[in-house]
């Protein structure tokens, strides 16, 4: 924090950015559940049968960091950015968007404790660089990366 | 959006691009084909921060160096091939660090100049074609039709298309359980029901996970950057797809490929990924 004579650092802003659109989404969203019944996830993955408005109330309240219900949670998690709900709201809200927020502040991402399990992948960095050495000319590393 | 041939253009290709060196080589040779002066900018210093995602301040620092970098190049486009790294972008990078230049996907910029490419075009590509699609970008970025306009151009080649999977892309799927093998078991029951004997990815994560079907089932996977060099005569090889392939990927990498990777990193970090086995 810069005390307010300047901007905030990158991660910083993207933590108020993150609470501030959640709020506010959280904040209009009814949890009719017409995104959950648009969604193709729940009968891809087999996730447990619940009622669609449940589901969204607890979608809701993991956007808006109330305590969460499983099947919110479950929602949350099975998100693969099908982009199929926002079609489906009738508040014409970016549902997409709201369940990549939720699932920031699932996983923790703005320091909260992690209401899910979070993979990490401390090699990414390191295997991303080898495949580069094996694919690309040492020309090609030094223009492209 | 018109794609501006004189500004130049970054093609972005993301991280795990890298995989790929083949497809990226392609692409820029595509888009310089097509007349669109382009640069690549990839791998992890210029990520969109999404790999990080589980902690703001971190996947920020890197989302924003990166608009930096890309607003230093003074390209007034980027291209991206990520639908990840695309939706980033719109989402979170740019509100956060004011971004001096528009982002499209390189299927709009290469899809926009079909007319200059179908010349190329000259060899006949003799499959059965199908497109291999998700749900997900798609509603963002009209990738599906545009790679379709574009491998409608190839001679000999018959396209049919998937059905939409959900996702956008099937890495996503890969963090639900079962979602994934489920998805390859539709692709590979599509493909079936369609009589095509080659599965054409767009992203390339599909690719990734894609390849390995071909040890499994009688089919053949290629990315449509593939098919449109393959149709323009121009000569590659699908080094991962060869990789992740062989019975030992490791003599198949050969010595040179490991010492390029660091002998420490290519049996942490390479080789449990090029041995693991199809899904379905």
């Amino acid at each position: 924090m810069t005390g307010g004579e300047g901007p905030l650092q990158p991660g910083l802003a993207q933590v108020q950015r993150i609470l501030s659109e959640s709020a506010r989404l959280a904040a209009l969203c009814t949890a009719c559940g017409e995104c959950v019944k648009a969604c193709p996830m729940p009968a891809f993955a087999l996730l447990p049968a619940a009622e669609p408005a449940i589901v969204a109330a607890g979608m809701r309240a993991v956007l808006s960091g109330a305590p969460a219900s499983p099947e919110g949670l479950a929602f949350v998690a099975a998100c693969t950015r099908s982009g199929q709900c926002n079609a489906a709201c009738p508040e014409r809200l970016d549902v997409a968007f709201m369940l990549r927020l939720a699932g920031m502040r699932a996983k923790g991402a703005t320091g909260e404790a992690p209401l899910v399990a979070v993979k990490s992948d401390p090699g990414w960095a390191s295997r991303v660089k080898a495949f580069a050495r094996m694919t690309m000319t040492e020309e090609e590393q030094s223009k492209w990366l | 959006m018109a794609v501006s041939d004189q500004a130049g253009v970054t093609f972005w290709y993301g991280c795990n691009m890298t995989r790929h060196g083949e497809l990226v080589r392609l692409t820029m040779r595509l888009l310089q084909a097509v007349g669109v002066s382009a640069d690549a900018s990839g791998g992890p210093a210029a990520c969109c921060g999404s790999p990080k995602e589980a902690d703001a301040r971190i996947s920020a620092g890197m989302a924003a160096r990166t608009v930096q970098a890309f607003n230093a190049r003074g390209s007034r486009q980027v291209a991206t091939w990520c639908p990840s790294c695309h939706m980033n972008m719109q989402d979170f990078m740019a509100p956060a660090t004011p971004a001096n230049f528009e982002t499209l996907h390189v299927t709009q910029v290469l899809h926009q100049h079909r007319e200059a490419l179908r010349p190329l075009l000259r060899h006949t590509v003799p499959a059965r074609v199908m497109l291999h699609r998700h749900l997900g970008f798609d509603s963002r970025v009209p990738v599906n039709d545009c790679v379709a306009g574009l491998l409608e151009m190839i001679p000999g080649l018959e396209l049919t298309l998937q059905p939409p999977l959900p996702g956008h892309m099937c890495w996503s799927l890969g963090n639900v359980p079962g979602a994934l093998a489920r998805g390859q078991q539709e692709t590979l029951d599509a493909m079936a029901a369609a009589g095509a004997d080659t599965l054409c990815t767009i992203f390339h994560s599909c690719h990734r996970e894609g390849v390995g079907l071909e040890r499994t089932h009688p089919i053949r996977v290629k990315n449509w950057v593939h098919l449109l060099a393959e149709a323009a005569g121009w000569d590659f090889t699908d080094d991962y797809k060869t990789w992740r392939n062989a019975a030992d990927p490791r003599a198949e990498v050969g010595a040179g490929g490991i010492a390029a990777a660091g002998d420490v990193v290519f049996d942490r970090l390479v080789e449990p990924e090029l041995r693991k086995a199809p899904l379905v």
